[in-house]
């Protein structure tokens, strides 16, 4: 009793400034699907992406399709807008009403609060084929079963290696097994006279490009969550294989020395990429490195192939990490109804999708599109293409407080594999229970 | 510790009391000079840095092998630095400006007019002046979401319209010093007290304002914090601060880009500083040894 | 004080006209009013509003898009219990507070004693000293993560003139906070420069009586330089704390740019890089805020922040009352 009296007090003096700011909720609750505008209503879609340059003109050449079907609909294509900003935006109230992310580990964040407006409404009144997608890939668009965001494109994750260091070296064939590319990352490392690294042969070192927890682990079976929803990270042994072996290689080629390498490292995705310019001989990259390739240096002699997995278990081989581009309707969303019909029209329409696949050369996420004759990618992207259909697929689980437990894993694995600490177990243990309490948080 | 050197006074004026006065005098400018050259250096390898081609940068060389004053011109094709550079402009100088037409008032009140409370309320100044300001930005950030003005500079400014406490604070203690007898004897010409304030405080605190509203200026200018958590998601409103911490991740490698950037941040400060040392110098004293 | 006291009076009584008394006291009480009002507006609005609407909401659990709906202590439990990061944040906050405060007050001393000794030339030493305190922070943190940059940085490469291998600073959990404060000591003019002020006005006579009575330099400095100055230097003390426990643009910036991260500053990918060494109490408190949307938690850690920032702000007041600084002079 003596609480809520509390709650009274302090909900009064907190709501009374609020109802003088006008509102007391950050947007308004969604009812039900909004419905399209007439075609004589003239709309405009502000659209955001975190693309720049050549993939933010790709993704505006194919919303031109669009237009031209709703010649009343104009689209504003914003770039540069990463998942901060587009959060950022969502709970200041200044949404924009199309919202295009990379990464799919905030889907949990936007779907459980609300963030990202529920799609399940639209799909059913325009009986959309949801079966045209993938599995994996319909898993991570969507958070618990609520669909509130559609996949666009998606990416593979897989081995790019320089065929000429290759030859040099006198390897045949890539690396199947982890032990197979220690060996190979080995011989492919060369140091300057001063004991410096000259070329690595692979950057073991956690979170250089995407050398991340999320596109590694699944190569050595790791696993984020049990069957209940907990974090597995103390039980799956895939963790200990995986932080040991990223340890050993560290170790082998010294902390130090791949510290300074990294610092000198060019940005990932600019033309200075190390793996581009010649300076890493082996890296675990998306497809659409052979965009980059094809744009940047389209002299450089390499091919790909599907990342090496532990030697635990050889038949995983053909495992790869699968994450994409999602897109969705924020809340605070000016023109829902409009917005609606974009998204429907790019992640359902094999024409704007092979389109897009083209131009950013990211796998086309429908089955339509994926055996679309249209598609043309260099001979380097079939081994994603494979993949992709090679139901070997996995993803992180979506979360509702983001990226928040990758981040704890990021660091972790950071502060053993560089010999930050010894203790494995208890490091993990931790960790898991870590994510658990936080995923509690918010709930 | 260089206290040590002080030397005796009363010691006859020898030979060896030369000596050591000297010793001691150079002892002092050595260890003077080798301060400046720290607080320097590193002001020296970025302008050199800033100097040199993206190559030339990543080595270790530290004197630049071709002059590459081009640079200066290409951080502003990397990044839209001129926008960072006007919104920063904006934010600062309306900042400003709202912040003298509300505090001048308080800190006249607090310093120069009797009445009950007086006290309290100055010491309550002193408490907002030094809370964090993450503590109370949570419900001030649903405030202005409320209001719609997220993404914008204005949440920032706009408060300034309220009173700065450290303005309020530093102007108050200047006042303070402003002798009775003046407005005293404008009272007994039947002055207003605004017109107390505006004929003989604001003209005789002058000093006192220049340096709240250089330190206001400077404040909003270097502000991180505040531009991050308002304008994160709209770019159009970046600040330079933000803007140039954001340079680095899409320009990794291009140090020598990063660094022309660094340098033309600096320099309007450190040009400012060249024009209004005096300010400066004074306000510090102000707020701290008065203090 | 007391022969201040008499000047003070609005007007000297004898020249007020009586019966309007009553009207003027009215009148003074409206020009008090109406000079304060900015500062009342502010100060409920700003200040005294979001303090208890942050005690409110760190009673809740609030996402920032939803209502704010009631939580009891989970998130003053949770604090305690389960946030491992809180701690080390805590722990990070509590090193820099210390090293920040006792390097920039050390060495702010020693900068001002050498520089009160130079007769000739002071004041441009004094403004060479202070040139670095006006670059902005994040411009400040970048140019030192450069020249502390392991590969590339001069520092690393001076060292090895004398044959040292230099650590790799921002890009070692162990190194990075005492990079921090290094450049902490880079920006400490406003210091130098307060307490300069504050030596020159130590009468010259003491030190002469001292050395009369044979004190050596050193017994001068803790008798009569440090006891001179005290007032300053609780005052830089103090105040270096409470800069100390807002910390967060340096570490922000230093961390994003020494990871290498094409990430934005600021972003959770790279906040505390390296292994959240760098991860100051504000930054955790940012980031769950404004990153994973747990505005109820991170309200709870402002409580938290408020209070020992309170206890803090009393002692400076205290001091500053003692001092008689909210009397009129």
């Amino acid at each position: 009793m003596k609480q809520r009296a509390i709650v009274a007090v302090l909900a009064a003096a907190v709501t009374v400034p609020l109802t003088l700011a006008g509102c007391t909720g950050l947007g308004s609750k969604s009812a039900g699907p909004a419905s399209a505008p007439t075609s004589t209503q003239k709309v405009t879609l502000t659209v955001w992406s975190a693309f720049s340059d050549r993939e933010l003109k790709g993704l505006g050449d194919a919303m031109d399709g669009f237009h031209k079907l709703h010649p009343n609909i104009t689209i504003n294509n914003v770039g540069n807008q990463d998942d901060n900003k587009i959060t950022q935006s969502i709970r200041g109230g200044t949404a924009p009403d199309v919202a295009i992310s990379f990464s799919t580990d905030d889907i949990g964040q936007y779907c459980g609060s609300g963030a990202f407006q529920d799609l399940s409404g639209y799909i059913s009144r325009d009986k959309v084929d949801l079966t045209k997608i993938p599995q994996a890939t319909r898993d991570y668009s969507s958070y618990k079963g609520k669909r509130c965001a559609m996949p666009l494109l998606a990416d593979v994750y897989g081995l790019y290696y320089n065929k000429a260091m290759f030859a040099k070296a006198g390897i045949t064939s890539p690396p199947k097994t982890m032990s197979e590319f220690a060996a190979d990352a080995k011989k492919l490392t060369q140091y300057n006279a001063d004991g410096s690294i000259k070329v690595a042969g692979y950057v073991p070192t956690p979170g250089f490009y995407e050398n991340t927890v999320q596109a590694l682990s699944p190569q050595f079976g790791a696993t984020w969550e049990d069957g209940r929803g907990k974090s597995a990270v103390a039980t799956s042994q895939g963790w200990k294989d995986m932080l040991q072996w990223q340890r050993s290689q560290m170790t082998a080629m010294g902390v130090d020395k791949l510290a300074k390498f990294t610092a000198k490292a060019g940005q990932e995705y600019s033309a200075d990429n190390a793996f581009e310019t010649g300076k890493v001989a082996m890296i675990i990259d998306g497809e659409y490195r052979t965009a980059f390739i094809k744009a940047e240096h389209p002299g450089l002699d390499y091919a790909t192939a599907p990342f090496p997995v532990a030697d635990r278990d050889p038949s995983r081989y053909g495992t790869a990490y699968t994450t994409g581009t999602i897109v969705g309707i924020p809340k605070g969303a000016k023109n829902a109804g409009a917005a609606w019909q974009l998204i429907d029209y790019l992640s359902t329409q094999t024409k704007p999708l092979v389109q897009l696949a083209n131009l950013l050369g990211n796998v086309p996420s429908s089955t339509d599109a994926l055996g679309s004759p249209d598609l043309q990618q260099p001979a380097q992207f079939d081994t994603f293409l494979k993949l992709y259909g090679g139901g070997k697929l996995e993803n992180n689980p979506p979360s509702p407080n983001g990226g928040a437990y990758i981040k704890v894993m990021e660091d972790f694995d950071l502060k053993y594999a560089s010999g930050g600490t010894s203790d494995l177990t208890g490091g993990l243990q931790s960790a898991a229970k870590q994510i658990d309490a936080s995923n509690a948080l918010g709930q | 510790m260089t206290a040590a050197v002080q030397i005796p006074v009363r010691a006859p004026r020898t030979k060896d009391y030369r000596r050591s006065r000297l010793l001691a005098w150079i002892g002092l400018h050595v260890v003077a000079v080798a301060f400046s050259i720290a607080f320097l250096a590193p002001i020296v390898f970025i302008v050199l840095t800033a100097l040199m081609t993206d190559k030339q940068a990543l080595t270790q060389d530290l004197w630049p092998r071709t002059w590459e004053w081009s640079n200066f011109a290409a951080v502003f094709k990397a990044a839209p630095l001129l926008q960072y550079f006007l919104n920063s402009l904006l934010y600062a100088v309306l900042s400003t400006v709202l912040m003298l037409l509300s505090s001048i008032p308080v800190a006249y009140a607090l310093s120069k007019l009797k009445w009950r409370g007086r006290e309290v309320m100055f010491y309550g100044v002193i408490v907002t002046m030094l809370l964090p300001p993450q503590v109370i930005a949570i419900p001030i950030y649903v405030l202005w979401a409320h209001l719609g003005l997220t993404g914008t500079l204005w949440p920032l400014i706009v408060p300034n319209l309220f009173g700065d406490a450290f303005s309020i604070f530093l102007m108050r203690q200047f006042f303070i010093t402003i002798p009775q007898s003046y407005s005293d004897s404008a009272r007994v010409d039947g002055a207003s007290e605004l017109q107390i304030l505006r004929r003989v405080i604001v003209p005789m605190g002058k000093p006192g304002i220049a340096a709240a509203a250089l330190f206001s200026f400077l404040n909003a200018w270097n502000d991180y914090f505040g531009p991050l958590l308002y304008t994160g998601e709209n770019q159009a409103n970046w600040t330079l601060s933000v803007g140039l911490a954001s340079f680095h991740s899409v320009h990794q490698v291009e140090w020598n880009l990063t660094m022309a950037a660094t340098v033309l941040v600096m320099l309007p400060v450190i040009v400012l500083f060249f024009f209004a040392q005096k300010q400066f110098i004074e306000g510090i004293k102000f707020s701290g040894v008065k203090g | 004080m007391t022969v201040l006291e008499q000047r003070r009076g609005a007007v000297p009584p004898a020249l007020r006209p009586v019966p309007r008394r009553g009207r003027e006291k009215w009148r003074n009480r409206l020009t008090v009013l109406a000079f304060m009002s900015p500062w009342l507006v502010g100060l409920t609005v700003f200040f005294v509003y979001p303090a208890i609407a942050t005690l409110f909401y760190s009673f809740t659990n609030f996402d920032l898009i939803d209502d704010p709906t009631w939580a009891g202590l989970k998130n003053y439990t949770f604090m305690l219990s389960s946030d491992p990061l809180l701690w080390q944040s805590i722990g990070n906050t509590v090193w820099l507070t210390i090293a920040i405060t006792v390097g920039r007050v050390a060495f702010g001393l020693i900068a001002a004693v050498v520089l009160v000794r130079l007769r000739r030339g002071a004041g441009l030493f004094r403004t060479l000293f202070y040139i670095p305190a006006l670059a902005p922070p994040v411009a400040a943190s970048l140019a030192f993560v450069f020249i502390l940059n392991p590969a590339t940085g001069p520092v690393n490469q001076f060292l090895q003139l004398f044959g040292i291998q230099g650590p790799l600073w921002f890009n070692d959990p162990n190194f990075a906070k005492p990079s921090l404060a290094v450049m902490g000591l880079w920006t400490s003019g406003t210091v130098i420069v307060i307490f300069l002020a504050s030596l020159l006005d130590v009468p010259g006579e003491l030190y002469e009586a001292a050395s009369l009575d044979g004190a050596s330099g050193w017994q001068q400095f803790w008798r009569i330089t440090v006891p001179s100055i005290s007032p300053v230097l609780t005052f830089a003390i103090v105040n270096s704390i409470i800069i100390g426990l807002q910390y967060f643009t340096e570490a922000v910036v230093a961390g994003a740019v020494a990871s290498g991260s094409s990430q934005v500053a600021g972003s959770s990918q790279n906040i505390g890089y390296p292994d959240n060494s760098t991860l100051t109490f504000p930054m955790w408190l940012y980031d769950q805020a404004f990153h994973q949307f747990h505005m109820g938690y991170a309200s709870a850690m402002a409580i938290v922040l408020f209070i020992v920032s309170g206890v803090f702000t009393v002692v400076l007041v205290r001091r500053l009352r003692s001092a008689g600084i909210g009397e009129e002079e």
